[in-house]
Order: structure tokens, then sequence, then C-alpha cells
């Protein structure tokens, strides 16, 4: 079993020292005419430069390009499409964050790819490998308003087709681990047959990229067992919120790969070493999976300030070298 | 709740007209404050003009003929962050996103929660004696505190939750103690964990009104109010103002089904909008409240606070709500 560090998603943009605020003055700039598009695009390459060096830096071994480009997990895959505009902010799930909320008003129309020129960009210029992340269609789908009638179960349909594109895309160019994410699904397990034909579709396209499937904001206890059938490559979950996932885990085990969120990204208390391990020794000799990834449980960006990021970062490596050590 | 409002010495007109607390800070104000952070100006100086400011809120109430007034938090940047810095055992974060190029300062629980002294009492002072009219008391709740905050200190939210309440009952105790008989707790928080609900913020909220002789009004906004509609009845509060305009009114079917037995500031203008809502509409809206509502429940009021709006969008929205307001009054045989 091989233990790696990864990141979650993405990666607070803005810090508190001059330089770190280059990407919110940039924004306003843009806002007000005072740079051009290409100009903001240059900083924003800039920046994803910076997020990644610094999430090396704090030793991780797989990174993301921390985002910095999303307006938000939902409008960034919704902005491009056909049939679809959108509409006002929405508090997104249980947090104090807020995305724009996708109206569709026809049939979703894929019109060329959404992340591939984000994640070639980062592939470009880390030295460690890449993560791109994509929202799932089922998430899409329930966070969006339907105007145009028909089902919800069509409008789930068409988002996997969507993604599916975008993970094929996004293979093509060389991604080895593409990660989904799929929140909405563990608030909503009654949806859970529309959610399984959408991520099989998803995966039908994967190529030769392991897919791995992500949920955090819930309890994904109760829907564990269902999780581990569905044709993916890893799982990863969010542990803040379910004091019973471990001990499910470890029932159940796991064949597949497994992303643990022990690290609680919507807190800026830094973890207790004992308490991770405490978690680690009762998962890691159940479970069959080749690679573990110790991750935050969700993506940094929205919810922690930069300083603390790459504290809580950092001493998430530390424990984990120290499970390193142990087996 | 009429009778209580009575008993407390309120002679409120029917409809009573308010507004959830925040107004537009002058651009004196945004410059003194920008030149304060920078230590360009002191502390005194920038009363002044927080004084000043409050002033002239104070007197345009009035003259726009609102019933029940505000300080319009002059004084205030985010409201959480607010109470967290007059708190005892909180920090304040570095910027995290809230959205687009939005940033805040998100306070920090660091130990244990404590009331140093009266926050905003003080300033409640401040405008009601500028006023004969009713001044509401002012607070973040417990809840929202908690939820706002990063929580490095307690084992748990609702042991948090708890302790906030225990804190804030004491401000509660001193606005009330200053004469403060309407106090309004702002909970924009409270749909976010339906579950948590039923399991302690009922229990907050007793905590923070317990034994005060006052009428409580609780504003909840973004609300996902299917999820804990009608229980949010159970607590211990007179009024619950509710943003209702920006939701196209989707409650009002709620309501519906289930009676709605407290007294209600319905929001009737959409503060996130920079369009002035005409009377017409308003009057709609109010009229539609009446379709669940009895008149003696109903408060009419903006969604929110209106301190992202402009200066002449916040006045006109203000008219808008006193003409359609005046104007129910009348085909109810008052006024
Ligand atoms: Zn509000």
């Amino acid at each position: 079993m091989e233990i790696l560090t990864a990141s979650t998603g993405s990666y607070p943009r803005i810090g508190d020292s001059p330089e770190q605020q280059r990407h919110r003055q940039a924004y306003a700039q843009r806002e007000r005419g005072e740079i051009s598009d290409d100009e903001f695009e240059r900083i924003q390459d800039e920046v994803t430069r910076e997020v990644i060096e610094e999430q090396i830096r704090a030793g991780l071994d797989l990174v993301t390009d921390g985002q910095v480009r999303w307006y938000d997990p939902i409008s960034h895959f919704t902005r491009k499409l056909g049939g679809c505009e959108l509409d006002g902010l929405l508090r997104f799930f249980d947090t104090n964050f807020y995305f724009r909320q996708p109206v569709i008003k026809e049939e979703l129309e894929w019109r060329g790819p959404i992340a591939k020129r984000e994640f070639t960009f980062a592939k470009g210029v880390s030295p460690k490998p890449v993560k791109p992340v994509v929202t799932g269609p089922y998430t899409l789908a329930k966070l969006s308003i339907n105007r145009r009638g028909g089902s919800f179960q069509s409008l789930v349909d068409e988002f996997a087709e969507v993604i599916a594109q975008e993970v094929k895309e996004l293979a093509g160019a060389g991604a080895e681990l593409i990660q989904m994410d799929e929140p909405a699904i563990l608030k909503n397990p009654n949806d859970f047959p529309a959610f399984q034909g959408a991520i099989e579709k998803v995966a039908a396209g994967k190529g030769d990229a392991r897919l791995a499937l992500y949920t955090y904001f819930g309890d994904a206890a109760p829907l564990y067992g269902k999780l581990l059938k569905l044709p993916v490559d890893a799982l990863g979950f969010d542990f803040t919120y379910s004091p019973s996932l471990p001990v499910v885990v470890a029932k159940l085990g796991c064949e597949k790969d497994l992303g643990l969120g022990l690290i609680d990204g919507r807190n800026t208390r830094l973890e207790i070493e004992r308490e991770v391990l405490a978690v680690l020794k009762t998962i890691l000799p159940n479970v069959g999976s080749e690679r573990v990834f110790i991750n935050p449980s969700c993506g940094l960006g929205e919810y922690l300030p930069r300083e603390i990021a790459f504290k809580k970062l950092q001493n998430m490596v530390a424990i984990v070298e120290k499970v390193r050590g142990l087996t | 709740m009429r009778e209580k409002l009575e008993k407390l010495g309120l002679n409120l007109p029917l409809l009573p007209i308010t507004t959830v607390g925040s107004f537009p800070k002058p651009p004196y104000l945004i410059d003194a404050r920008r030149k304060f952070a920078t230590k360009l100006l002191g502390a005194e100086e920038l009363k002044k003009l927080e004084d000043q400011a409050t002033r002239e809120w104070v007197a345009l109430q009035e003259k726009i003929g609102l019933d029940v007034l505000v300080d319009g938090e002059m004084y205030r940047g985010d409201m959480a962050t607010y109470f967290a810095q007059n708190l005892g055992g909180f920090k304040i974060s570095g910027p995290v996103r809230s959205y687009g190029n939005r940033y805040y300062r998100k306070p920090i629980i660091t130990g244990e929660v404590k009331w140093r002294g009266p926050i905003t009492v003080d300033w409640w002072k401040f405008a009601q004696k500028l006023t004969k009219r009713p001044v509401k008391g002012m607070i973040t709740g417990p809840y929202t505190m908690m939820d706002w905050s990063f929580n490095e200190y307690y084992p748990s939210r609702r042991d948090a939750c708890l302790d906030l309440a225990k804190t804030l009952h004491e401000e509660v105790v001193a606005l009330s103690n200053a004469g403060a008989k309407i106090i309004q707790i702002d909970e924009p928080a409270l749909s976010v964990r339906p579950e948590e609900l039923s399991g302690f913020v009922g229990e907050a909220m007793r905590m923070v009104t317990r034994g005060i002789n006052a009428y409580f009004i609780i504003h909840c906004c973004y609300g996902a109010f299917e999820f804990i509609y009608p229980q949010m009845l159970d607590l211990p509060v007179d009024n619950f103002d509710l943003e209702m305009s920006n939701s196209e009114l989707d409650l009002v079917e709620l309501f519906h089904k289930y009676p709605f037995t407290k007294d209600m500031s319905f929001g009737v203008v959409d503060v996130h909008s920079h369009i002035v809502e005409d009377v017409g509409l308003v009057k709609k809206r109010i009229q539609q409240a009446l379709e669940i509502l009895e008149p003696e429940q109903l408060w009419i009021d903006p969604d929110c606070g209106l301190k992202t709006r402009t200066r002449e969008e916040t006045i006109g929205k203000l008219q808008a709500i006193v003409g359609a307001t005046k104007e129910v009054r009348k085909l109810l045989g008052e006024g």
C-alpha cells in the first residue's frame, strides 16, 4: 500500500501579504476595464503557478491547479454550455460560500473543452503530478434550476454526457487521475439510481485515466456500501461529518484506491496527530487499496485563509510521514 | 402579539414599518474607515463621523415615515466580525473568499467566549435619544456567530453555540436595562443545517431571551425554510423577519399549508437588486402576505439590510414601502 498526500481541489488565491493580493486586484481592474482579459489570464497563470509551488512546498505528492480560475464549482462548468444561463447567488451547501446558480432553458450543448486548458497549463508548470477536478453530473443537475421542463433524470443524463466529454478530454491531455466531485448525493440518497447511471456514463469515457469520485459536506457512511460498487477507481470521503465512517470503511473494506479527508478543510484548528493516527489505524489494516491518499476533507480555497491552508497541508504531510514510518 | 407590544407601552400603527438593520455608509464615512484602517485617522474622529451618519439616518427614517427605527449600523463592518471583535475568546482570520472577488475576515474562536461589557448599548442609547419612535436593539445571534466562525476551542458546534448564547444573553440584558423594548436577533444562518434547529438552536434561543421583558424579532435570510418550517415556530421569539421578495414569494405556498402562528416582518423589497420597486408591486406583495396572515400579525420591511444599496436606492425602496403600506392600511380601514 502506497500512502500519498494530496490536494482535494481549490487553494486560496489570495493571502495577507501584498504580493498575495495580486489576483484580487487584477480581478477588480478587469471589472473596471483597466486591464484586458488576456492580461487577467496571464495573472491567473502566475497565481496558478504560485499556488502549485506552495502545495509542493508544503510537501504534497499530488497537487491541483488550485482552481484559481473558477468562479465556483457549478458555474465554472455551466457557463460555457449551450442551453444554460446563470442566475443569482445561492449558498453552496452549508458553507459561507456562494455560487451562481445555472438556469436550464434548453437541451444542454457541450461546445468544447472547459477544464482541459487549465489542466494542460498546470501540468506544464508543475514538477509534481497534477490532478484535474471536475464537478460531477448529478451535483450540477441538482444545483441547477430546470426551467425547460422535462425530467430531472434527463437533465442528469445530459450533464453526464457533458462531463464524460470533459473527462475524455482530460484523459487525452494526459491526466492520470481525474477527481470528480459529487457532494450533492450525500443529502439526497433517494436519487442514487439516477446518480449511478450518470457515474457509469462518465466512467465509460475515462480511457487510460483513473477516475476518483469524491463526496464531502455530509455523512457518507449510509451510502458507503453502494459507492463501493460504482465503476470508479478511487473514492474520496469527508470524515469531518461522520463519526461512524472509519468503522464502516473498516467493516466493509475497500479494494479501490481511497482518498481520506481527515484534515478539516473548513476549520482553522490544526489536526492533532494522534487523532488522525487513530482513524488511520482503524482503516488501513482493513482495506486492500493499492494507493491511499491523505487529503483535506474538501478544497481549501473558499474556506480557509491562505496561511492556515498552508499550515494545514504542512501538518498533514508531517502526520503522513509518521504513518509511513509505522508501516 | 399586539397585546405584548401594548403591555410594553408600544403603540404601533397597524402593519408597523421597519427595516432589517443596516443602511449604506455615506462616502465620508467609507473614506474615514479606510483612513482609520491605515492609521491615518484617529478613533475619536472616526466616532464623530459615525455619530453624524447615525444622526442622518435616524432623521431620514423619521422623515420617510418608518415606525420602528434602527441605528443603521454605521459603526459595523461585518455583522459577525463586529461582535467577535468585542467579545472575549475571538481572533480574526486572514481573508476568506465569499463569492466572486468578495473576501471577508472570519472570526476564530480560540478560547472561552466572554462578554466584556456592553457592545451595542451606547449606540442604541444614542439613536433612541434622537427620536420618540422606538429603536430596535440589534444583536447577531449565537447560531450565526457560531456558524460564521472557525471553532478552534469548543468540542462541538453545539457547545460553541450554547456558550455564545449565554454570552449574548448578557448583551440582551444590558440592552433591556437601557430601555430597549424591541430586540432583534439576526440569524441569517438559521436554516443552514436543519437537523440542528431541533437539536440545539431552540435551547440557545431560550438562553438568549430568558427572563427579558421585550418583544423579540428573529431575522433570517437566504433560507431553505421548507426544511425548518413549521418547527421554527417553536423558537421563543415573537416575530420572524423573513426575506420574501428575493425568493419570489415561494414561501407563501408553505405558509398556506401550515398556518403561521407568530408575527412576521415580511420582506417586500429585494435588497440585492438595484431596481427600486414601485408602490404597486410592493402593495401586491403586502396583499399576498395578508392572504396568509392577519393584519395584526404583519410587519412590513425590506428583505434584509440595505447596506449594499446606494443611498438613493435605499430611500426609493423605503418610500415605496411606506407608500404601499399606507394604501393597504386605508383598505383595512386604518390610517
Ligand atoms: Zn438578512
